[in-house]
């Protein structure tokens, strides 16, 4: 069908409407919603036969001749598919603003026509005065528009937004009229033939005109009132389909200036987006803030076009990956803000009662941000590779700043969502949920197809997240048929796969699926559906397995942002958890940017499509320093490395139960098995003759150190076992960093180790704290009789951590002392050394405070554990002893794998015994020599004790003091007050303060920033014109 | 002569932009637009002039063979006659809002319509 039935039936139609009787209501709405469809197939139908058979794109002649004696509009892929985008806004918008649009009748219908027209017109058209008055008549059809708000602010909106409009129509005229004088052309590729540098002035007033359509920061003051302030109906169009037919006329008229101009537009751009992001951070109300974010996104986009000399033939690729990811995010969130009934960001929590809205919402949030599986993370991997390839290593931080930023204030949003309280019901009406549900289809749809014509593989073709997506469409279903299936869906995974992968790979998939197995036991114990909770649990561990799976640096990198994703909807889950997931959000994020930029500079030195991750070792100076620095950084941000480690303590032990242990023992392997990838490919480097792998090494030793020291002073049970994941992780990072045989089989006990019983003691600690109510240690004591089954695995798993004989823990600490005899550096052993008395100090006290000493008032009817929860403990108990008594079954391949890479230092494993080169050990001796000295004490204990009396908590006979409470008879606050006053300046919250001073210093950015907006019209027009004096300088510079 | 029409069109431009910059009152920036509107038309017109030739009118005078040579580029006129029209529908729009925002707060001062900002 014609492409000018585009034009012709909006125009009609809105004239049709003008004939009809005013009463007829239904019908001019019926007629509009017609027209609208109607111009959403003509879209269609173009957009499949451009893809359907290739064909290239077609003009479209008006008034019998060609031009330039006439206007002529073009249809091609770019124009289908923008079209279908604004056509389908604008049908949708007409459904979301059904009621308004029947309640002031069809002028209101006839001018929505005219802007969706004149939208279209803007793609279409090849002549730039025509693009002139398609954009005036955006102009007149903004100002009718935004008036369909109950906002009484929209009307100075409206007319600020005119103001300016002035501005740039008159630049835009003098532009056109100028160039038009210098050309002798109207046609915008008789101009571009002809070129801009004969009128460079004239062009510059275009250009100035068309960006300044895209509201550039700060001159967007304007705008951002209209976001606010108009119905959300129309806001949608305003930032989805204003918005990609400005950026579209942006690009066909920077074919006229040619690439003097890219740079221009790439300042522009960039400005924009870092500029915006950072001035959202402060907004409370929702739609203000998602006019901030659709500026950014401009932005980025016009960062973007201004790009294109450098992206070649993926140009549209990451361009209309970024657009349409903005444009069905931004467009879905307008929609959905009708459902809140006040405008504070907060007010969103009313949300949460409505499992299938907040889909809804992480679907837009995640497009947004760039995530995998929507467009914009294919785009976004893309865009950074070209910009590594060119060296503009500036932009690309600058980008990823920017995406930091913006991924910030919308998961802290997402947070508000979740865990905030409202009063506020929703009511949901038809209307209301079609264009929503439309925005979320398409959303999925577009990740289909961009990551179809990705090249890379489709991530939404890829079994593990087909399989934890599949959890969405069974949330209905009862919580222990959904831990059924998830048990089932890792065990036979791992099962299916297992023999794919050498010993080190294999070690972690069994932890990563096993091991994840054995934490869902512990699932079973709650009641009634969980929503929410099996689908992140399963994108987790779909991340973790890709992430073992993944050859190339795209499978890590998108299966490293899936186990991120899920990670952080499974933390966000525990009650008090809303501040530590952000900030365990923003850091993940900001690793994976860095590791994003470390691929993209190695990928970027040695040139493939598909960069294996195994060629991470043939970099050479000067790049792999830097890539390794990065990837480093990247790994620690999830190995909570200290400086890097302050989201970890409240992630982990606000939690849930059953959760702590999964993102305890499971999750943070996975900084490790990329610690394990990168050196095991890089070995070591340095960088200005620092040797990077010693700075590991101090980095793990003093992780270690502090991180045992903070747990130490730590009354909360669940916070201390996570301070001690932070330690625990900087012994394994040490003994990665020692770079020799024995340093990294102790890595790899560590892994083992780490899993196990941390996994038990956060089970066990969490079985008493859902008992006793409280996760204060000082509010306990005395369970051992009530609980014995949790003082069972917290005795054995303190025994397996604190590396003394019998248990598992000892072999580590074998491995360890023998590698440490290995390596050169002395002083961050001596840390080391130090930090293992002091694990011990916090260790003894899940003893003694919680299941020694005075049983509490309140807990004497308390009763054991759920069994369920019990369960997973008694079988990692199994598990310690057989490691303990067995190392070899796992230990003796890795040894044989890692001596491909370190031959020197094996251990030699003769029968039972294993053999260094400094000394020997025998697990099951040691065992039965450590059970003979236990029997032996323990039965002259009851034989010297044959006659002891049992006494009660408060028979005094035999003591010198009253107990009156028995708060008063077990003093476990504060317990360590004396180390504290001698140590305690080590544990000061410096980190946390420095973390707190960026995030203030953000804020305080932003907040300067917003008062360039002081609401005055006028003052937004001086904004303008000194934007245009600006630019006009910044390329008179260039 | 075509200079000093496009010397006036741009005195007229700067001197809208002037006034909408520094009058506070919504009604005399919806003026002083109109002068910038008014000052832009006349740009346009004196681009399109050549001298020594005849309006773009073919007739008895002008036979379309000889139009070439003897008439003015026809297309500016064009695109001021869209110009003023838009310029119109433009003007009557902000004056409709001026009407309303005074209906709402009983003053034409744009620096009190200040309640959306940030």
């Amino acid at each position: 069908m014609n492409a000018l039935y585009l034009i012709a039936i909006g125009l009609g139609t809105a004239f049709l409407l003008g004939l009809l009787n005013e009463q007829r209501r239904d019908l001019a709405y019926t007629l509009t919603l017609g027209a609208l469809t109607m111009m959403s197939a003509i879209s269609a139908s173009w957009l499949v036969v451009f893809v359907a058979t290739g064909a290239g794109a077609v003009d479209i002649f008006t008034a019998g001749t060609r031009p330039p004696f006439a206007i002529n509009l073009r249809m091609g892929l770019t124009e289908a598919t923008l079209t279908l985008l604004i056509n389908l806004t604008g049908l949708f918008a007409a459904i979301h603003m059904g009621e308004v649009l029947l309640a002031k009748g069809r002028r209101a219908m006839a001018v929505l026509l005219i802007a969706i027209m004149a939208l279209c017109g803007i793609v279409l058209t090849r002549d730039i005065f025509n693009l002139f008055v398609f954009f005036e008549l955006i102009v007149i059809a903004t100002g009718g528009l935004v008036l369909l708000s109950d906002d009484e602010h929209a009307v100075s909106a409206g007319f600020k937004y005119l103001i300016v409009s002035q501005f740039i129509s008159i630049l835009l005229l003098i532009g056109i009229i100028f160039g038009y004088h210098a050309t002798g052309t109207l046609n915008i590729d008789g101009m571009a033939a002809i070129g801009a540098g004969g009128f460079a002035l004239a062009f510059f007033l275009i250009f100035i005109a068309i960006v300044a359509e895209l509201k550039p920061f700060p001159a967007n003051g304007w705008a951002l009132d209209i976001y606010e302030s108009a119905h959300p109906g129309f806001s949608a169009v305003f930032s989805a389909a204003t918005g990609s037919a400005a950026l579209f006329a942006l690009d066909k008229i920077l074919a006229i200036g040619g690439p003097a101009w890219y740079p221009v537009a790439t300042a522009i751009g960039i400005v924009t987006f870092v500029g915006a992001n950072l001035l959202a951070l402060p907004q409370t109300n929702d739609r203000r803030l998602l006019g901030y974010s659709s500026i950014a996104q401009t932005g980025l986009i016009l960062t973007v076009i201004g790009q294109q000399d450098i992206l070649g033939n993926q140009y549209l690729f990451i361009a209309g990956g970024l657009l349409f990811a903005h444009a069905v995010a931004k467009a879905g969130l307008f929609w959905l803000s009708d459902f809140v009934a006040q405008r504070e960001l907060t007010a969103w929590a009313s949300l949460k009662e409505r499992p299938l809205l907040v889909f809804a919402f992480v679907t837009f949030a995640a497009m947004l941000s760039g995530l995998p599986p929507f467009p914009g993370f294919y785009a976004k991997w893309e865009l950074v590779h070209a910009l590594a390839a060119a060296d503009r290593l500036a932009l690309l931080g600058w980008i990823l700043f920017g995406a930091l930023v913006e991924a910030g204030y919308l998961f802290r949003w997402f947070g508000y969502l979740i865990k905030r309280e409202s009063d506020e019901k929703v009511a949901c009406t038809a209307p209301q949920v079609i264009p929503v549900a439309a925005a979320v289809l398409a959303g999925w749809a577009l990740g289909f197809v961009w990551g179809d014509l990705s090249g890379r593989s489709n991530l939404l073709l890829v079994l593990p997240l087909l399989f934890a997506l599949g959890f969405l469409l069974i949330e209905w279903a009862p919580a222990w048929a959904k831990n059924l299936l998830a048990i089932g869906g890792l065990s036979f995974y791992l099962l299916q796969t297992w023999q794919d992968y050498d010993p080190l790979r294999l070690i972690f998939l069994v932890i990563f699926t096993l091991g994840g197995a054995i934490i869902f036991l512990a699932s079973f114990h709650a009641h009634g559906r969980r929503i929410g909770f099996y689908p992140s649990a399963m994108l987790m561990f779909a991340g973790l397995v890709l992430l073992i799976q993944a050859t190339d640096s795209f499978g890590f990198f998108a299966a490293w942002e899936l186990l991120t994703v899920g990670s952080y909807f499974l933390i966000l889950r525990g009650k008090e958890s809303e501040p530590h997931a952000l900030s365990y959000i923003v850091f993940s994020l900001g690793g994976a940017f860095l590791i994003l930029t470390a691929f993209a500079l190695a990928n970027a030195v040695s040139p493939a499509p598909t960069f294996e991750i195994a060629a991470l070792a043939t970099l050479a100076q000067p790049v792999a320093p830097w890539v390794f620095l990065l990837l480093a950084l990247g790994f620690m941000t999830k190995t909570a490395a200290i400086g890097l480690h302050i989201w970890l303590p409240g992630a982990h032990a606000e939690a849930e139960t059953d959760v702590s242990p999964m993102v305890s023992g499971i999750l943070l392997k996975a900084g490790l098995y990329g610690l394990f990838v990168l050196l095991m490919s890089m070995g070591r480097q340095s960088l200005y003759g620092v040797d990077l792998v010693n700075m590991l090494l101090w980095i793990g030793a003093l992780t270690a150190l502090l991180g045992n020291l903070m747990a130490i002073f730590q009354e909360d049970a669940k916070r201390l076992l996570a301070y001690s994941s932070i330690g625990q992780m900087g012994y394994a990072l040490f003994g990665l960093a020692l770079m020799n045989h024995l340093g990294w089989l102790m890595a790899l006990m560590f892994v083992i180790n780490h899993y196990v019983y941390k996994s038990m003691l956060f089970l066990s600690v969490g079985g008493v704290a859902k008992r006793t109510g409280t996760r204060a240690m000082y509010r306990m004591g005395g369970l051992i009789t009530l609980m014995p089954l949790s003082f069972i695995a917290t005795l054995i798993g303190i025994i397996a951590m604190s590396g003394v004989p019998p248990l598992s823990g000892f072999g580590g600490r074998w491995i360890f002392y023998n590698a440490i005899m290995d390596a050169e550096t002395r002083l961050p052993m001596v840390l080391i050394f130090l930090s293992g008395p002091i694990a011990f100090l916090y260790l003894f006290r899940l003893i003694h405070t919680i299941f020694l000493g005075q049983l509490k008032d309140e807990h004497r009817r308390i009763k054991e554990a759920p069994a369920s929860i019990v369960l997973p403990q008694m079988i990692y108990v199994a598990i310690l002893m057989g490691v303990a008594l067995f190392p070899g079954l796992i230990l003796r391949r890795v040894d044989a794998y890692i001596s491909q890479f370190l031959p020197d230092g094996a251990l030699n494993w003769d029968g039972l015994t294993i053999t260094s080169q400094y000394g020997w050990w025998n697990p099951v001796a040691i065992m039965i020599v450590v059970a003979c000295i236990f029997l032996l004490i323990f039965g002259w204990l009851l034989f010297v004790n044959r006659k002891a009396q049992k006494v009660k908590q408060f028979n005094i006979v035999f003591s010198a003091e009253r107990p009156y409470r028995p708060e008063t008879t077990h003093f476990a606050w504060n317990f360590f007050a004396p180390y504290k006053k001698a140590m305690g300046f080590l544990v000061q919250p410096f980190v946390t303060r420095f973390w707190g001073a960026v995030t203030d210093l953000l804020h305080t950015a932003g907040d300067l920033g917003r008062r360039l907006y002081n609401g005055n019209g006028q003052i937004y027009a001086f904004h303008f014109l000194a934007f245009v004096v600006v630019v006009f300088a910044f390329k008179a510079g260039l | 002569m075509a200079y000093l029409a496009m010397a006036t069109g741009f005195l007229l431009i700067l001197i809208g932009f002037y006034g909408a910059l520094t009058n506070r009152n919504l009604l005399r920036m919806i003026v002083a637009f109109t002068i910038a509107d008014t000052g832009v038309n006349i740009v346009i017109v004196a681009i399109g002039y050549m001298r020594g030739r005849t309006a773009p009118i073919l007739d008895s005078t002008v036979s379309a063979a000889a139009a070439v040579q003897r008439i003015i580029d026809p297309v500016p006129q064009a695109l001021v006659l869209t110009a003023i029209v838009i310029g119109l529908g433009v003007t009557a729009l902000m004056l409709a809002y001026a009407y309303k925002l005074y209906e709402k707060k009983r003053t034409l001062d744009i620096a009190r319509f200040t309640e959306l900002k940030g």
